[in-house]
Protein backbone atom coordinates (compact mmCIF):
# COMPACT_ATOMS: atom_id res chain seq x y z
CA UNK A 1 0.00 0.00 0.00
CA UNK A 2 1.22 3.47 -0.88
CA UNK A 3 2.19 5.46 2.23
CA UNK A 4 0.20 8.42 0.93
CA UNK A 5 -2.98 6.34 1.28
CA UNK A 6 -2.63 6.00 5.01
CA UNK A 7 -5.20 7.97 6.98
CA UNK A 8 -4.12 9.89 10.11
CA UNK A 9 -5.90 7.20 12.14
CA UNK A 10 -3.87 4.46 10.54
CA UNK A 11 -0.65 6.35 11.28
CA UNK A 12 -1.55 6.85 14.92
CA UNK A 13 0.80 5.39 17.51
CA UNK A 14 -0.11 2.19 19.34
CA UNK A 15 -0.70 4.11 22.60
CA UNK A 16 -2.45 7.18 21.24
CA UNK A 17 -3.49 8.73 24.52
CA UNK A 18 -0.66 7.95 26.89
CA UNK A 19 -0.86 5.52 29.75
CA UNK A 20 -3.45 7.24 31.93
CA UNK A 21 -6.29 5.37 30.26
CA UNK A 22 -4.81 2.02 31.22
CA UNK A 23 -3.95 3.37 34.65
CA UNK A 24 -7.58 4.49 35.14
CA UNK A 25 -8.70 1.02 34.09
CA UNK A 26 -6.28 -0.55 36.59
CA UNK A 27 -7.52 1.69 39.42
CA UNK A 28 -11.06 0.72 38.41
CA UNK A 29 -10.16 -2.96 38.80
CA UNK A 30 -8.75 -2.31 42.30
CA UNK A 31 -11.84 -0.26 43.19
CA UNK A 32 -14.28 -2.91 41.96
CA UNK A 33 -12.49 -5.80 43.68
CA UNK A 34 -12.18 -3.96 47.01
CA UNK A 35 -15.78 -2.80 46.69
CA UNK A 36 -16.95 -6.36 46.07
CA UNK A 37 -15.15 -7.41 49.26
CA UNK A 38 -17.07 -4.74 51.21
CA UNK A 39 -20.52 -5.53 49.82
CA UNK A 40 -21.33 -8.48 52.16
CA UNK A 41 -20.69 -6.29 55.20
CA UNK A 42 -22.83 -3.34 54.12
CA UNK A 43 -26.51 -3.09 55.01
CA UNK A 44 -28.28 -0.09 53.42
CA UNK A 45 -30.90 -0.15 56.19
CA UNK A 46 -28.25 0.69 58.80
CA UNK A 47 -25.40 2.33 56.91
CA UNK A 48 -23.61 3.90 59.87
CA UNK A 49 -23.60 0.64 61.81
CA UNK A 50 -22.33 -1.15 58.70
CA UNK A 51 -19.51 1.31 58.36
CA UNK A 52 -18.58 0.98 62.02
CA UNK A 53 -18.63 -2.80 61.64
CA UNK A 54 -16.43 -2.63 58.53
CA UNK A 55 -13.95 -0.31 60.19
CA UNK A 56 -13.98 -1.92 63.64
CA UNK A 57 -14.91 -5.58 63.36
CA UNK A 58 -14.16 -6.90 59.87
CA UNK A 59 -10.57 -8.16 59.48
CA UNK A 60 -8.71 -5.65 57.30
CA UNK A 61 -12.02 -3.77 56.94
CA UNK A 62 -10.55 -0.32 57.45
CA UNK A 63 -7.79 -1.09 54.96
CA UNK A 64 -10.28 -2.43 52.40
CA UNK A 65 -12.42 0.68 52.78
CA UNK A 66 -9.34 2.86 52.25
CA UNK A 67 -8.33 0.78 49.23
CA UNK A 68 -11.83 1.19 47.74
CA UNK A 69 -12.10 4.92 48.38
CA UNK A 70 -8.60 5.96 47.27
CA UNK A 71 -8.61 3.74 44.18
CA UNK A 72 -12.04 5.16 43.24
CA UNK A 73 -10.73 8.71 43.56
CA UNK A 74 -7.76 7.68 41.43
CA UNK A 75 -10.07 6.26 38.71
CA UNK A 76 -11.65 9.67 38.27
CA UNK A 77 -8.34 11.54 38.50
CA UNK A 78 -6.63 9.31 35.93
CA UNK A 79 -9.70 9.44 33.67
CA UNK A 80 -9.71 13.25 33.66
CA UNK A 81 -6.00 13.34 32.79
CA UNK A 82 -6.72 10.78 30.05
CA UNK A 83 -9.44 13.06 28.65
CA UNK A 84 -6.97 15.97 28.53
CA UNK A 85 -4.44 13.72 26.75
CA UNK A 86 -7.02 12.68 24.17
CA UNK A 87 -7.95 16.31 23.46
CA UNK A 88 -4.29 17.34 23.37
CA UNK A 89 -3.25 14.59 20.94
CA UNK A 90 -6.46 14.89 18.87
CA UNK A 91 -7.03 11.14 19.04
CA UNK A 92 -10.78 11.21 19.66
CA UNK A 93 -11.45 10.29 16.01
CA UNK A 94 -10.01 6.81 16.58
CA UNK A 95 -13.19 5.69 18.30
CA UNK A 96 -16.44 4.99 16.50
CA UNK A 97 -19.23 7.48 17.20
CA UNK A 98 -21.17 5.21 19.55
CA UNK A 99 -18.06 4.06 21.38
CA UNK A 100 -16.96 7.70 21.73
CA UNK A 101 -20.25 8.77 23.33
CA UNK A 102 -20.18 5.77 25.65
CA UNK A 103 -16.62 6.70 26.59
CA UNK A 104 -17.79 10.27 27.25
CA UNK A 105 -20.61 8.89 29.41
CA UNK A 106 -17.96 7.35 31.65
CA UNK A 107 -17.19 10.78 33.13
CA UNK A 108 -20.71 11.48 34.53
CA UNK A 109 -21.09 7.81 35.48
CA UNK A 110 -17.88 7.96 37.49
CA UNK A 111 -19.10 11.15 39.19
CA UNK A 112 -22.40 9.46 40.01
CA UNK A 113 -20.72 6.38 41.43
CA UNK A 114 -18.45 8.60 43.52
CA UNK A 115 -21.43 10.53 44.84
CA UNK A 116 -23.25 7.26 45.55
CA UNK A 117 -20.31 6.05 47.61
CA UNK A 118 -20.32 9.30 49.57
CA UNK A 119 -24.05 9.03 50.28
CA UNK A 120 -23.70 5.38 51.36
CA UNK A 121 -21.65 6.55 54.37
CA UNK A 122 -25.04 7.35 55.87
CA UNK A 123 -23.89 9.99 58.37
CA UNK A 124 -25.40 13.48 58.60
CA UNK A 125 -23.17 14.88 55.88
CA UNK A 126 -23.92 11.96 53.57
CA UNK A 127 -27.67 12.27 54.17
CA UNK A 128 -27.47 15.97 53.32
CA UNK A 129 -25.58 15.11 50.11
CA UNK A 130 -28.34 12.66 49.27
CA UNK A 131 -30.95 15.39 49.83
CA UNK A 132 -29.09 17.75 47.51
CA UNK A 133 -28.79 15.02 44.89
CA UNK A 134 -32.50 14.28 45.09
CA UNK A 135 -33.48 17.96 44.98
CA UNK A 136 -31.22 18.55 42.00
CA UNK A 137 -32.57 15.59 40.05
CA UNK A 138 -36.16 16.43 40.92
CA UNK A 139 -35.66 19.91 39.45
CA UNK A 140 -35.06 18.44 35.96
CA UNK A 141 -38.21 19.13 33.93
CA UNK A 142 -40.57 16.26 33.08
CA UNK A 143 -38.35 13.31 34.00
CA UNK A 144 -36.74 14.68 37.17
CA UNK A 145 -39.05 13.27 39.84
CA UNK A 146 -39.16 9.82 38.27
CA UNK A 147 -35.40 9.80 37.76
CA UNK A 148 -34.81 10.79 41.39
CA UNK A 149 -37.10 8.01 42.60
CA UNK A 150 -35.37 5.48 40.32
CA UNK A 151 -31.84 6.43 41.34
CA UNK A 152 -32.40 7.23 45.02
CA UNK A 153 -35.56 5.36 45.97
CA UNK A 154 -38.40 6.90 47.96
CA UNK A 155 -37.91 9.95 50.16
CA UNK A 156 -38.17 8.10 53.46
CA UNK A 157 -36.76 4.77 52.32
CA UNK A 158 -33.39 3.18 53.09
CA UNK A 159 -30.29 3.58 50.95
CA UNK A 160 -31.12 0.34 49.13
CA UNK A 161 -31.59 1.94 45.70
CA UNK A 162 -28.37 3.94 46.03
CA UNK A 163 -26.46 0.82 47.10
CA UNK A 164 -27.91 -1.17 44.21
CA UNK A 165 -26.91 1.39 41.60
CA UNK A 166 -23.53 2.05 43.24
CA UNK A 167 -22.47 -1.59 43.46
CA UNK A 168 -24.55 -2.83 40.54
CA UNK A 169 -26.01 -0.82 37.67
CA UNK A 170 -23.53 2.05 37.41
CA UNK A 171 -20.44 -0.01 38.25
CA UNK A 172 -21.38 -2.61 35.64
CA UNK A 173 -21.95 0.11 33.02
CA UNK A 174 -18.60 1.69 33.86
CA UNK A 175 -16.85 -1.66 33.53
CA UNK A 176 -18.58 -2.54 30.23
CA UNK A 177 -17.92 0.88 28.68
CA UNK A 178 -14.30 0.76 29.85
CA UNK A 179 -13.71 -2.70 28.37
CA UNK A 180 -15.31 -1.60 25.10
CA UNK A 181 -13.33 1.63 25.08
CA UNK A 182 -9.99 0.02 25.88
CA UNK A 183 -10.69 -3.11 23.80
CA UNK A 184 -8.91 -4.97 26.57
CA UNK A 185 -10.01 -7.20 29.42
CA UNK A 186 -6.69 -7.00 31.27
CA UNK A 187 -5.22 -3.48 31.43
CA UNK A 188 -1.63 -4.72 31.54
CA UNK A 189 0.83 -5.83 34.22
CA UNK A 190 2.68 -2.52 34.65
CA UNK A 191 -0.34 -0.21 35.10
CA UNK A 192 -2.09 -2.84 37.24
CA UNK A 193 0.97 -3.16 39.50
CA UNK A 194 1.34 0.62 39.76
CA UNK A 195 -2.36 1.13 40.53
CA UNK A 196 -2.30 -1.59 43.19
CA UNK A 197 0.83 -0.20 44.84
CA UNK A 198 -0.50 3.38 44.88
CA UNK A 199 -3.90 2.27 46.23
CA UNK A 200 -2.34 0.05 48.91
CA UNK A 201 0.03 2.85 49.90
CA UNK A 202 -2.78 5.40 50.16
CA UNK A 203 -5.00 2.98 52.11
CA UNK A 204 -2.18 2.28 54.54
CA UNK A 205 -1.04 5.85 55.04
CA UNK A 206 -4.13 8.08 54.74
CA UNK A 207 -7.05 7.93 57.14
CA UNK A 208 -10.69 8.38 56.13
CA UNK A 209 -13.32 10.36 58.02
CA UNK A 210 -16.07 8.52 59.86
CA UNK A 211 -18.78 10.56 61.48
CA UNK A 212 -20.19 14.08 61.38
CA UNK A 213 -18.41 16.97 59.63
CA UNK A 214 -16.22 19.32 61.66
CA UNK A 215 -18.35 21.69 63.80
CA UNK A 216 -18.83 25.24 62.60
CA UNK A 217 -18.89 24.43 58.90
CA UNK A 218 -21.93 26.19 57.46
CA UNK A 219 -22.11 24.45 54.11
CA UNK A 220 -21.86 20.92 52.82
CA UNK A 221 -18.70 20.11 50.87
CA UNK A 222 -19.38 16.58 49.57
CA UNK A 223 -17.07 14.61 47.25
CA UNK A 224 -14.06 16.62 46.06
CA UNK A 225 -14.96 16.27 42.40
CA UNK A 226 -18.36 17.87 42.96
CA UNK A 227 -17.18 20.85 45.02
CA UNK A 228 -17.62 23.10 41.98
CA UNK A 229 -21.20 21.97 41.60
CA UNK A 230 -21.88 22.64 45.28
CA UNK A 231 -20.37 26.11 44.88
CA UNK A 232 -22.63 26.81 41.90
CA UNK A 233 -25.70 25.78 43.87
CA UNK A 234 -24.94 28.40 46.53
CA UNK A 235 -24.80 31.27 44.06
CA UNK A 236 -26.61 30.27 40.89
CA UNK A 237 -30.09 28.99 39.98
CA UNK A 238 -30.76 25.33 40.72
CA UNK A 239 -31.25 24.51 37.01
CA UNK A 240 -27.56 25.20 36.40
CA UNK A 241 -26.80 22.40 38.84
CA UNK A 242 -27.74 19.88 36.18
CA UNK A 243 -27.47 22.22 33.18
CA UNK A 244 -23.72 22.82 33.55
CA UNK A 245 -22.76 19.11 33.86
CA UNK A 246 -25.03 18.35 30.91
CA UNK A 247 -23.35 21.09 28.88
CA UNK A 248 -19.89 19.79 29.85
CA UNK A 249 -20.75 16.26 28.70
CA UNK A 250 -22.36 17.53 25.50
CA UNK A 251 -19.31 19.64 24.65
CA UNK A 252 -16.99 16.72 25.34
CA UNK A 253 -19.12 14.52 23.09
CA UNK A 254 -19.17 17.19 20.37
CA UNK A 255 -15.39 17.26 20.31
CA UNK A 256 -15.26 14.22 18.03
CA UNK A 257 -17.52 15.77 15.40
CA UNK A 258 -15.84 19.18 15.36
CA UNK A 259 -12.88 20.20 13.28
CA UNK A 260 -10.82 23.32 12.68
CA UNK A 261 -12.16 26.50 14.24
CA UNK A 262 -15.21 24.71 15.60
CA UNK A 263 -12.96 22.35 17.55
CA UNK A 264 -11.15 25.36 18.97
CA UNK A 265 -14.47 26.85 20.03
CA UNK A 266 -15.59 23.63 21.72
CA UNK A 267 -12.27 23.35 23.55
CA UNK A 268 -12.48 27.01 24.62
CA UNK A 269 -16.00 26.50 25.97
CA UNK A 270 -14.90 23.33 27.78
CA UNK A 271 -11.91 25.13 29.26
CA UNK A 272 -14.08 28.03 30.44
CA UNK A 273 -16.53 25.69 32.15
CA UNK A 274 -13.74 23.73 33.82
CA UNK A 275 -12.17 26.96 35.07
CA UNK A 276 -15.57 28.09 36.40
CA UNK A 277 -15.94 24.69 38.12
CA UNK A 278 -12.54 25.14 39.79
CA UNK A 279 -13.39 28.73 40.80
CA UNK A 280 -16.66 27.62 42.41
CA UNK A 281 -14.78 24.82 44.19
CA UNK A 282 -12.47 27.42 45.74
CA UNK A 283 -15.46 29.63 46.51
CA UNK A 284 -17.27 26.97 48.56
CA UNK A 285 -14.08 25.95 50.35
CA UNK A 286 -13.61 29.58 51.41
CA UNK A 287 -17.28 29.77 52.42
CA UNK A 288 -16.96 26.61 54.52
CA UNK A 289 -13.84 27.92 56.19
CA UNK A 290 -15.38 31.29 56.94
CA UNK A 291 -18.54 30.15 58.74
CA UNK B 1 -51.51 10.50 -8.65
CA UNK B 2 -49.74 8.67 -5.85
CA UNK B 3 -48.53 5.13 -6.33
CA UNK B 4 -49.14 2.24 -3.97
CA UNK B 5 -45.50 2.60 -2.78
CA UNK B 6 -46.15 6.24 -1.86
CA UNK B 7 -49.31 5.28 -0.03
CA UNK B 8 -47.54 2.58 1.99
CA UNK B 9 -44.70 4.96 2.74
CA UNK B 10 -47.21 7.46 4.09
CA UNK B 11 -48.89 4.77 6.19
CA UNK B 12 -45.55 3.71 7.70
CA UNK B 13 -44.67 7.32 8.42
CA UNK B 14 -47.89 7.99 10.30
CA UNK B 15 -47.63 4.69 12.14
CA UNK B 16 -44.12 5.68 13.20
CA UNK B 17 -45.33 9.08 14.40
CA UNK B 18 -48.20 7.42 16.26
CA UNK B 19 -45.93 4.89 17.96
CA UNK B 20 -43.46 7.63 18.90
CA UNK B 21 -46.30 9.70 20.40
CA UNK B 22 -47.55 6.66 22.29
CA UNK B 23 -44.04 6.00 23.61
CA UNK B 24 -43.62 9.60 24.75
CA UNK B 25 -47.05 9.45 26.40
CA UNK B 26 -46.21 6.26 28.28
CA UNK B 27 -42.83 7.64 29.31
CA UNK B 28 -44.49 10.85 30.51
CA UNK B 29 -47.06 8.90 32.48
CA UNK B 30 -44.52 6.60 34.09
CA UNK B 31 -42.11 9.35 35.03
CA UNK B 32 -44.56 11.95 36.34
CA UNK B 33 -44.33 12.49 40.09
CA UNK B 34 -47.07 11.30 42.36
CA UNK B 35 -49.39 14.22 42.85
CA UNK B 36 -49.45 15.94 46.22
CA UNK B 37 -46.97 13.63 47.91
CA UNK B 38 -47.36 14.49 51.55
CA UNK B 39 -46.91 12.80 54.87
CA UNK B 40 -48.61 12.97 58.19
CA UNK B 41 -46.97 13.14 61.58
CA UNK B 42 -48.90 12.48 64.73
CA UNK B 43 -48.11 14.81 67.59
CA UNK B 44 -48.08 12.42 70.52
CA UNK B 45 -49.12 13.55 74.04
CA UNK B 46 -45.45 13.47 75.06
CA UNK B 47 -44.53 15.91 72.29
CA UNK B 48 -47.45 18.20 73.15
CA UNK B 49 -46.49 18.11 76.82
CA UNK B 50 -43.00 19.35 75.93
CA UNK B 51 -44.60 22.46 74.43
CA UNK B 52 -45.73 23.54 77.90
CA UNK B 53 -42.14 24.61 78.61
CA UNK B 54 -42.72 27.42 76.11
CA UNK B 55 -39.70 26.48 74.00
CA UNK B 56 -39.85 25.10 70.50
CA UNK B 57 -38.10 21.86 69.52
CA UNK B 58 -37.47 19.71 66.47
CA UNK B 59 -39.10 16.33 66.00
CA UNK B 60 -39.96 14.16 63.00
CA UNK B 61 -38.87 16.73 60.45
CA UNK B 62 -40.96 19.43 62.11
CA UNK B 63 -40.20 22.33 64.45
CA UNK B 64 -42.96 22.53 67.02
CA UNK B 65 -43.92 25.69 68.86
CA UNK B 66 -47.07 27.12 70.46
CA UNK B 67 -48.90 25.51 73.34
CA UNK B 68 -50.19 21.96 73.94
CA UNK B 69 -53.70 23.16 73.10
CA UNK B 70 -52.71 25.25 70.06
CA UNK B 71 -49.53 23.75 68.60
CA UNK B 72 -47.78 25.13 65.53
CA UNK B 73 -45.45 23.19 63.24
CA UNK B 74 -42.93 24.32 60.69
CA UNK B 75 -41.36 21.94 58.17
CA UNK B 76 -37.61 21.62 58.54
CA UNK B 77 -37.12 20.88 54.84
CA UNK B 78 -35.12 23.60 53.12
CA UNK B 79 -37.01 25.09 50.18
CA UNK B 80 -33.83 25.28 48.10
CA UNK B 81 -32.86 21.61 47.65
CA UNK B 82 -34.72 19.79 50.45
CA UNK B 83 -31.90 19.50 52.99
CA UNK B 84 -32.93 19.31 56.64
CA UNK B 85 -32.46 22.76 58.23
CA UNK B 86 -31.30 22.99 61.83
CA UNK B 87 -32.52 25.35 64.56
CA UNK B 88 -29.88 27.94 65.47
CA UNK B 89 -29.04 28.72 69.08
CA UNK B 90 -29.62 32.42 68.35
CA UNK B 91 -33.06 31.69 66.86
CA UNK B 92 -34.19 30.85 63.37
CA UNK B 93 -32.88 28.05 61.18
CA UNK B 94 -29.82 27.35 59.06
CA UNK B 95 -29.43 24.96 56.14
CA UNK B 96 -26.23 22.89 56.35
CA UNK B 97 -26.06 22.32 52.60
CA UNK B 98 -25.82 25.75 51.00
CA UNK B 99 -26.07 28.13 53.93
CA UNK B 100 -29.64 29.43 53.60
CA UNK B 101 -30.93 31.17 56.73
CA UNK B 102 -34.52 31.48 57.96
CA UNK B 103 -35.99 33.44 60.84
CA UNK B 104 -38.06 31.88 63.63
CA UNK B 105 -41.21 32.11 61.47
CA UNK B 106 -39.51 30.36 58.59
CA UNK B 107 -39.01 33.46 56.42
CA UNK B 108 -35.85 33.58 54.32
CA UNK B 109 -33.23 35.93 55.73
CA UNK B 110 -30.47 34.90 53.33
CA UNK B 111 -30.35 32.66 50.24
CA UNK B 112 -29.94 30.68 48.11
CA UNK B 113 -33.43 29.57 49.27
CA UNK B 114 -36.15 31.93 48.04
CA UNK B 115 -39.31 30.52 49.59
CA UNK B 116 -40.12 30.38 53.31
CA UNK B 117 -40.19 27.09 55.20
CA UNK B 118 -43.53 25.34 54.77
CA UNK B 119 -46.06 25.49 57.57
CA UNK B 120 -47.57 22.11 58.42
CA UNK B 121 -51.34 21.94 58.36
CA UNK B 122 -52.52 20.87 61.80
CA UNK B 123 -55.82 19.20 62.36
CA UNK B 124 -57.37 17.65 65.41
CA UNK B 125 -58.75 14.14 64.95
CA UNK B 126 -60.51 13.15 68.15
CA UNK B 127 -57.99 13.86 70.88
CA UNK B 128 -55.01 13.58 68.53
CA UNK B 129 -53.18 16.31 66.64
CA UNK B 130 -52.01 15.41 63.14
CA UNK B 131 -49.50 17.55 61.24
CA UNK B 132 -49.61 17.23 57.46
CA UNK B 133 -46.65 18.42 55.39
Amino acid sequence: MDRADLTPEAEAPARPSGNFGKLAYSFLAVSLLSGAALVPHYDPVSPLLSLETIVGAVPLGSFLRGLHVWSSFAVLGATLIHVVQVAWRRTEGQLGLGAWWRAVALVPLLLLVLLGGFVLRGDAEARAAGDVWRGLMASIPVVGQGLAAFVLGGVHESLGAVALHHAGTVSILVLLFTIEHARLVWPGTRPATLATLVSVGAAGLLSLPLGPPPPGRGVLLGPWALLGLQGMLVDLPVALGWGVPLLLVTLLGALRASTGRMRGGVLAALGTLVLAWIAFSVRILLLAGGR
Amino acid sequence: MSSRRDFLGEVWRWMGIGLAALGVGLLWKSLRPARGESREVELTPDLLARLSTGEGFASGGLFLTGTPSVPKALSLECTHLSCRVAPRPAGGFACPCHGSRFDADGRVTSGPARRPLARAVLEKRGDRWIARI
